[in-house]
């Protein structure tokens, strides 16, 4: 089995290698220690199993995770244990606290290979259980184009249009294709500031300017950089509520 | 609500105290007016009561005019006008039963003789009032100091907590973990840095609950804590970590709240160092200023980073102490540009 080592902490790779060495059948064909570098590596080398932490600089784990398009199986290695459920969200095999012993890590590896698959969610559990808290708003949105990551601040976001299964990101003048459902957006970005106005379109209310009704349901929202979108007659509903 | 109406017990100890006027402005009709007993008492003991029920109005004159905070004069001239009025009106309500038991029991009632207790009835009733708001402006005192205390206890109750959170920030769990993870690292493979490390931990964590405990040290002692921190923060890093310090001649031996720089020390760690590949520089400086110590920490910073919800709880209880230690005169500045942070306290001299 091909292993990758993502972590930002030359010692804490150290002990993912050290423990890795007595278990035959896994190579590791890769490190890296920040998430730009491992999103490119790991589309390159394609491994099939991570070793992955959450808190790094640039990306965080579930970052790299989201702008991978063939995602290996995961174990995430951290000192957090706030992050379990999200981290069972995006199906992550197993979840280590730092730090972790020998055996633990064999019981990690043994989830890998299905031969533990039923204790695996007991810990879990018990994790989760003890981190109930709500999903916190994303504040940025990542895109790939290529080999390189743009991060686009949520704050600076005009307004998203839905194409096919794309979305079209205005921001600061700029566009950007990514690959990803508008109402998948819509859930994951802070709901407060942005606003479902047309089954195509959601638009950030800082940008508006006004609202002009033409005739009854047809409405459009005219945005600061002159920008007009067509408003729904539930996308209506929500901008009343909301203004 | 009024303190008496609202206590069903004081209401009945109360009219049960107004059964003293009672007999005893029977006794004065008799003796002065010459009633006959049973008239004397038919007429005096129900209208006593009915006094009574009138003067628990005595209480919104005493919220009206609380002692401490009005005129001495001016409270006195409203008690004694409110004292007046509700004598007159009890006159009237005398009246009234004085002549319905005349009509009703003839030989019960005051008889003709009741024009003669007029300015009897009239001081009676200018009196009472006078002692029942008397009575009020006491139960409102005392009320005033049971809520003094009170506010007293709670502000007390609130201090413990605040201190309770600010001690628990001190150390961050996730530093704790983060460094026996580092040490684990070690023992195979490099066990006397392991050994290094744990002692150094050891140190800090010792430094921490004893300096936690004191009102103030000196700048010396809070530095010394502050290296240890670093220096086993550059074990996890490695060489991403690179630490300097400039300190002032004549600043170490300045007296400092314990732990105040510390967690801007972590702070430029955690939101500065950790978030960039490459790491880079904490630089440390302590300044003498005048009559004021200048504690500035410097660090890169990327301006792409997640950042903390509402600027950080460290930050936040670091401006919070030096509110509650020097009021405007000890404060903390942040700045950030061109990817660099810096964080500055300015402190009066306590040598």
């Amino acid at each position: 089995m091909r292993v990758m080592i993502v972590d930002d902490e030359d010692l804490a790779r150290d002990i993912v290698r050290e423990y890795l060495a007595s278990y035959p059948g896994f190579e590791i064909v890769g490190e890296s220690s920040n998430g730009f570098d491992a999103v490119q590596a790991i589309s390159e080398l394609q491994p099939d199993l991570l070793f992955l932490d959450v808190q790094m600089p640039k990306l965080n784990g579930f970052e790299v995770l989201s702008l991978l398009d063939v995602r290996p199986k995961i174990i995430f290695v951290t000192a957090y244990d706030s992050y379990a459920i999200k981290a069972f969200e995006v199906n992550a095999v197993d979840y280590l606290l730092k730090p972790f012993s020998r055996e633990r890590f064999g019981q990690a590896l043994m989830r890998v290979t299905g031969t533990d698959a039923a204790a695996a969610h007991d810990d879990i559990d018990t994790l989760i259980r003890s981190n109930r808290l709500p999903a916190a708003p994303v504040e940025r949105i990542l895109v790939r184009d290529g080999t390189r990551v743009h991060v686009i601040p949520a704050e600076s976001v005009d307004h998203i249009e839905a194409q096919d299964d794309y979305v079209t990101i205005y921001a600061a003048g700029k566009k950007y294709l990514k690959l990803e459902r508008l109402s998948d957006l819509e859930t994951s970005l802070d709901n407060r500031r942005f606003v479902r106005i047309h089954r195509s379109h959601l638009v950030n209310i800082e940008r508006l300017v006004r609202l002009e009704t033409y005739a009854k349901d047809s409405r459009i929202v005219i945005l600061t950089d002159g920008t007009k979108l067509p408003v729904s007659r539930s996308g209506y509903e929500k901008l009343k509520g909301l203004l | 609500m009024h303190p008496i109406l609202k206590d069903r017990r004081a209401l009945a100890l109360y009219l049960l105290a107004w059964l003293g006027p009672g007999l005893t402005l029977a006794v004065l009709l008799v003796t002065t007016v010459k009633a006959p007993w049973s008239g004397a008492l038919f007429f005096s003991l129900p209208v006593t009561i009915v006094y009574a029920f009138m003067s628990l109005s005595a209480w919104y004159v005493c919220r009206a005019f609380p002692l401490p905070g009005t005129d001495i004069a001016k409270t006195l001239l409203s008690v004694l006008i409110a004292a007046v009025l509700s004598s007159g009106l009890w006159l009237a309500a005398c009246y009234g039963w004085a002549s319905g038991l005349q009509r009703m029991e003839p030989g019960l009632a005051p008889g003709e003789r009741y024009a003669d207790a007029v300015p009897l009835l009239a001081s009676f009733g200018v009196g009472l009032f006078l002692i029942a708001a008397a009575v009020h402006y006491l139960i409102a005192s005392q009320e005033a100091a049971r809520r003094i205390e009170r506010n007293a206890l709670e502000l007390q109750v609130l201090a413990r907590d605040a201190e309770l959170k600010a001690l628990r920030a001190q150390i961050d769990p996730h530093f704790l973990f983060n460094s026996l993870n580092s040490i684990s690292a070690l023992t195979s493979s490099d066990p006397p840095a392991a050994r290094t490390m744990t002692l150094m931990l050891a140190d800090f964590l010792r430094m921490g609950m004893n300096y936690g405990a004191l009102e103030m040290i000196s700048l010396e002692q809070e530095m010394a804590m502050v290296r240890h921190f670093l220096e086993i923060e550059r074990v996890r890093f490695g060489n991403r970590l690179t630490v300097r310090f400039d300190l002032d001649e004549g600043t170490q031996q300045v007296r400092v709240p314990p732990l105040l720089l510390q967690p801007l020390v972590e702070n430029a760690v955690n939101h500065g160092i950790a978030q960039i590949p490459g790491g880079g520089l904490v630089h440390v400086f302590a300044e003498n200023d005048g009559a004021s110590l200048r504690l500035t920490v410097r660090n890169p910073a990327d301006p792409d980073r997640v950042r903390p919800r509402a600027g950080g709880i460290g930050l936040h209880i670091v401006r919070q102490r030096l509110e509650r230690m020097y009021g405007g005169e000890g404060r903390l500045d942040v700045q950030e540009s061109a990817g660099e942070f810096l964080a500055t306290i300015t402190i009066p001299h306590h040598t």
